[in-house]
Parts: C-alpha cells; structure tokens; sequence
C-alpha cells in the first residue's frame, strides 16, 4: 500500500556533473603524465670501486680508451698484457671485434667481470653509452675511469 | 462520413532525429580510463622530467628504476634536484670554476650541501641511511671532459654509484 501519496523513492542521478569532473580530472592526468620511457644503466667510478675483504682481486684488468678517431685502445695487464688497438669499422666503433678479444680473454681467466671504460675528452656521451651497452652483457661491472 | 479515418496509403511518420545521450556508459568508460591513469601513476617508481632542452642518449637501460639525487647535464647549465649549480658554455666549465684537480668548484660545493642534507636526515632518522645512487641525466653530445669532472665532483663527496639515464629505443 502506498501511504505516502506520490513520493516515490525512485530518483535519476544527475552524471553530467560527474563527467565533467572525470573529463578535468583525465585531461590533467594527461597533461601532466611523462610518456618518455627511460632506462637505466649502472655504472661505477673506477678509483672507488667497492671491493669487500673477501674478493679475491681478478687475474686480469681490462681498460678500454675510446678515441676521437672511434679507436678502441684495449689494455690488459695483470697476468697477461695486451695493448691492442680496434680500428673503426665503416667509421663506427668496433664493438663486435672488442667483444670477441674481451670473449677471448673470459675462456682463458673467467673471473673476468670488470672493465674500466674511459674516453678522450672531446668524446661524446652518446658514444660513451653505446660502447657500454654493448659490452655490459659480456661484463657485468662497468667503470669509468680517467678521472 | 469522417474524415479523420486512416488511409491505407498513408506516409509513415519519419523517426524523431532527438536522441539521448548514453551518459551512463560515457561515465563507465570515464571511470575505467581515470583508474588507468591512476595505476599508472602509482606504480612509476621513477620521477624523471628532464628538460625539454635535453637530449637524452638512446639505449636500452636494464637496470633497476630507484629514486635517487638528480643531476642533469645540459649544454647551459649544471643541474642538481632541478636546481641550477654550475654555468656550462657549449658543455664547458668555465676555466676559472675548475680547481687543479678538475672538480668544478661550485659542484663540489653543491655536492658537499647534498651530503650535509642527507646526513642530517640519517642523524634524525635511524631508517635512513646516506645514499651513494646518483641519476645521471645528461645530454648526449656531452663531452667526456664534462661528464669526467661532474662524476669526479660526485664521487669526492661519496656518490659513486652512478646510474645514467637513457631513452628507452622501444
């Protein structure tokens, strides 16, 4: 029985306020949102390197210069010394080849992870970076030296 | 006779053009796109807004997104937590800011008020510790000399784990 005449309890919610307040709220979000996807790369510093009492020092230490003239100037010293210069390949760096001598040096002292990566002066970062990319799947640690 | 009755030959009516908005599901697909956003935001570990100016190197940077002291290199200035320390001239320190040991020196001053900062928080908070990460944002036509002298800067007051932003090639 409906006592209370016609005050039914039935009423439409009003959502136009509601869109309004969700279209600011989402046009801020994208206004405000970063689409730069960024990564990482870890590195050290080669005069402050941690080591922990424990580590045995590595048999071998690896240093790579890089050239104006995109040269990869390897030096290994400890219990075996190479001086060995990677000419560019079609005027890029030679990654491949310094991969291969880097490869070539873990088979023979495999407790080969570091290398300190150092360029000339007037090298540019985007250099800097691709050398490390490309060499930090075959050495974990990477430093940077020539500070 | 009335002339009200219906031909069998007549016009239908064509249908009314008003139409009522669906606000209903406008507001669902609101709701979902605002949620979305949201988790977004949420879950971003990293908060990296570089300057426009700043061209970041391209690379793939597998390594772990944590929240650190920023410094970005640009070609005009040095930045440290988006505060502006050191003056660049085409990526180079002014002769007369460098010291014999090639640490610039208003660098090594901001450095050393970051690290000042930091152990005065840990003296306050036994949770936190001094934090060694540094973010390096810098441009990629950086020069190693500049690059050099911001690291050795960071490094004589105890950042030494650097990590270099990138942009991601995806």
């Amino acid at each position: 029985m409906n006592v209370g005449g016609s005050s039914g309890q039935d009423f439409d919610l009003n959502l136009a306020p509601i869109i309004d307040c969700f279209t600011v709220l989402i046009t801020f979000m994208l206004a405000s949102a970063s689409f730069l996807a960024v990564g990482i790369i870890e590195c050290s510093i080669a005069a402050t390197a941690p080591a922990t009492a424990d580590q045995k020092p590595a048999a071998i230490r690896v240093d790579v210069q890089m050239t104006m003239q995109k040269e990869l100037d390897l030096k290994v010293s400890g219990k075996t010394r190479i001086d060995r210069k990677i000419a560019p390949i079609n005027g890029d760096w030679n990654t491949n080849e310094l991969i291969g001598a880097i490869e070539a040096l873990k088979k023979q002292w495999p407790d080969t992870r570091t290398m300190v990566l150092a360029a000339n002066d007037d090298v540019e970062y985007l250099n800097v970076v691709r050398v490390m990319e490309a060499m930090k799947s075959h050495l974990p640690n990477i430093l940077l030296g020539g500070l | 006779m009335s002339t009200q009755q219906k031909s069998p030959f007549k016009m239908k009516r064509p249908p009314s053009t008003e139409m009522a908005l669906q606000i209903t599901s406008m507001a669902d697909i609101f709701t979902i796109i605002l949620v979305f956003l949201l988790k977004s935001f949420a879950t971003g570990s990293l908060n990296i807004s570089p300057s426009s100016a700043l061209h970041l190197p391209v690379g793939n940077g597998n390594g772990e997104a944590v929240e650190a002291m920023k410094v970005e290199i640009s070609e005009t200035a040095v930045e440290i937590e988006s505060a502006p320390v050191a003056k660049l001239t085409k990526f180079r320190f002014a002769p007369s800011d460098l010291q014999p040991n090639g640490v610039p020196t208003p660098l090594d001053e901001a450095f050393n008020r970051q690290k000042q900062r930091q152990a005065l928080i840990a003296k306050a908070n036994s949770d936190v510790q001094l934090d060694k990460k540094i973010l390096v944002m810098a441009d990629q036509h950086t020069p190693y000399l500049t690059l050099k002298s911001v690291v050795s800067a960071a490094a004589v007051h105890g950042f030494t784990d650097l990590k270099l932003v990138v942009v991601k090639k995806d």
